[in-house]
């Protein structure tokens, strides 16, 4: 079933084009990552599909063409920064959310203890950390056992160990089978958490798929050297090596089925370089990303 | 949603909130206050001519006494409700929350259906507050409980309402509280006076300048002064004072056009 069928999806603010006829469909069950780089117009696709910004031109429907504003209730969402009304608490910014969705007994109980809010229930909005701003934006989003999630940036702005908390909370959310549609630019994230992603790039869909259709199963190895540029020459020279992505002072090596590090560090030494840096990444999202952004 | 539903969302978001319980507060002791001061003010009108019913205390003879409790009370509809409905809605823009109740779920039919029911509600529990003090009034002075003329009752309901939707109208506008309340203040206290004497001295005194905003909301609760004594202060008929069927009339115009304006910007605009 298609929870989210998005068709030529265009969005334009004066001279700048956000979205450029975008092409997306996201079925029941899948975690969905939308990653880009910053300006890549997630948000806008995001704010489209949540209908707070009107598309130029195209169309989307959600759970295959359903209308009325039950389906729009069926969706838990938060998009940017969250927003909730400062002077209230989070039990009446929640009871708030329930009755913006229509649900007469929300678990608060249940949601805050779920976010790790219990203790702060409470406090005031304008007193939380931005960490616990965006626990309480995720229990919201959780007011109505809604089927889909939307989530853009959820761990923005967040210190290690909030991110992980989010990150936590969002993986047991997506063990009860929920559709979950997550906005990210940091690729660790949506691979981590992902079964499948989309790729935009200035507005255009560049790649859609399951995870495990994008990466690529050629072992990977991040290398350096004292001369970058000459490492870079030898390396491009090499049959071994099918693809090289700079990162930082860093190469990022794919290889030939069957080669090794082993291999890589000798060529190298026997062609007169000392290799600094060594080492075997696993399949990244994050090679195939820069590799995919930068054609 | 049904309006009570909608009703409870917004009486959820404003009832804790401290600008809004100043503004209601202000209102109420506010109302009372200009009471008991133009009370006393009659009082020692009449003391000043004892035994003499001046013009003054007549005022406080029903029906002129709803009539005057009607003109106080316009000037808190201007001065505070207008603020309110500037902070209501631009409070909802600043903390960006008109946007997210349609990011949790609300369509955005439903969230400009909430403002306008909101709206009214409040416009009816002023128009409350003038008649259970009106009745307190008569009560206090022995004269037997009478409610007040429908025509005042309605005036003040409307007057309430259009200066609550004109306070919306500018914060929807400007969308910063400070700018906007300044924005609404000034407009009613001074910028539409300036408008009107502009077109005066350059194209002439033309009635229909007196369908303005401000004029024609003020033209809802008008003192009762006696036909003769306007003749005196406006010798021109194109001045004279609206009745209350122009101003009602006009006033339910405006209100129209301003709905239709939120819906239009509600439903089109990106939040």
């Amino acid at each position: 079933m298609s929870v989210l069928c998005i068709k030529d999806l265009t969005k334009v603010y004066g001279s700048v084009v956000a979205l450029a006829g975008l092409d997306l469909t996201v079925e029941k069950g899948q975690i969905f990552g939308l990653v880009g780089p910053n300006g890549s117009g997630k948000t806008t696709l995001l704010g489209i599909i949540l209908d707070v910004l009107h598309p130029s031109d195209g169309s989307y429907t959600w759970f295959d063409g359903e209308e009325g504003s039950h389906v729009r209730r069926r969706i838990g969402a938060f998009l940017e920064t969250p927003n909730f009304y400062p002077y209230l608490n989070a039990d009446q910014n929640l009871s708030l959310v329930a009755l913006f969705k229509g649900v007469s007994k929300p678990p608060l109980d249940d949601l805050l203890e779920l976010v790790q809010l219990k203790e702060r229930r409470r406090s005031h909005f304008k007193n939380y950390s931005l960490g616990m701003k965006q626990r309480l934006a995720l229990a919201a989003c959780l007011v109505g056992d809604p089927e889909v999630l939307i989530l853009d940036e959820p761990t923005n702005g967040l210190d290690p160990e909030g991110m992980v908390e989010v990150r936590e909370i969002i993986q047991k959310i997506a063990a009860q089978g929920k559709t979950i549609i997550m906005a990210s630019h940091i690729l660790d994230e949506v691979e981590r958490i992902c079964s499948h992603v989309a790729i935009i790039k200035k507005g255009r869909l560049l790649v859609t798929g399951a995870i495990g259709s994008i990466l690529s199963n050629r072992p990977t190895v991040e290398v350096g050297a004292c001369d970058s540029e000459r490492l870079f020459q030898f390396l491009s020279d090499l049959s071994v090596v099918k693809r090289i992505t700079r990162k930082d002072n860093r190469l990022l090596l794919e290889l030939e089925q069957g080669t090794n590090q082993e291999d890589l560090n000798r060529l190298a030494f026997d062609d007169g370089i000392v290799l600094d840096h060594l080492v075997l990444k696993r399949q990244s999202l994050e090679v195939e990303f820069l590799e995919i952004t930068r054609k | 949603m049904n309006p009570l539903h909608l009703l409870k969302i917004e009486w959820s978001k404003y009832a804790t909130n401290g600008a809004f319980r100043f503004f209601t507060c202000l209102y109420v002791v506010a109302l009372v206050l200009g009471v008991y001061l133009a009370r006393s003010i009659g009082r020692a009108a009449s003391m000043n001519y004892s035994g003499v019913a001046t013009p003054l205390e007549s005022l406080f003879d029903y029906p002129q006494n709803w009539q005057v409790l009607a003109y106080i009370g316009s000037w808190l509809n201007s001065f505070v409700l207008g603020s309110l409905g500037v902070f209501m809605i631009t409070m909802e823009f600043s903390n960006r929350t008109l946007r997210q109740s349609v990011i949790f779920g609300m369509t955005r039919l439903e969230v400009g259906a909430a403002k306008v029911v909101w709206t009214l509600t409040l416009a009816l529990a002023a128009t409350g507050c003038y008649v259970l003090l009106g009745l307190i009034w008569e009560a206090h002075d022995g004269v037997g409980l009478v409610l007040p003329p429908a025509g005042c009752t309605l005036g003040y309901y409307l007057q309430a309402l259009g200066y609550l939707l004109l306070g919306t109208l500018a914060g929807m506008l400007i969308r910063q509280t400070a700018m906007a309340t300044l924005f609404f203040l000034a407009y009613v206290f001074f910028l539409e006076s300036v408008i009107r004497w502009i077109f005066y001295l350059n194209v002439g005194k033309v009635r229909l300048l007196l369908f303005l905003p401000v004029q024609l909301l003020g033209g809802l609760t008008p003192l009762p002064v006696p036909d003769s004594v306007n003749h005196i202060f406006y010798s021109n008929p194109a001045t004279m004072p609206l009745s209350t069927t122009e101003a009602t009339v006009g006033a339910l115009v405006y209100m129209g056009l301003f709905v239709a304006f939120f819906s239009q910007r509600m439903s089109k605009s990106d939040l």
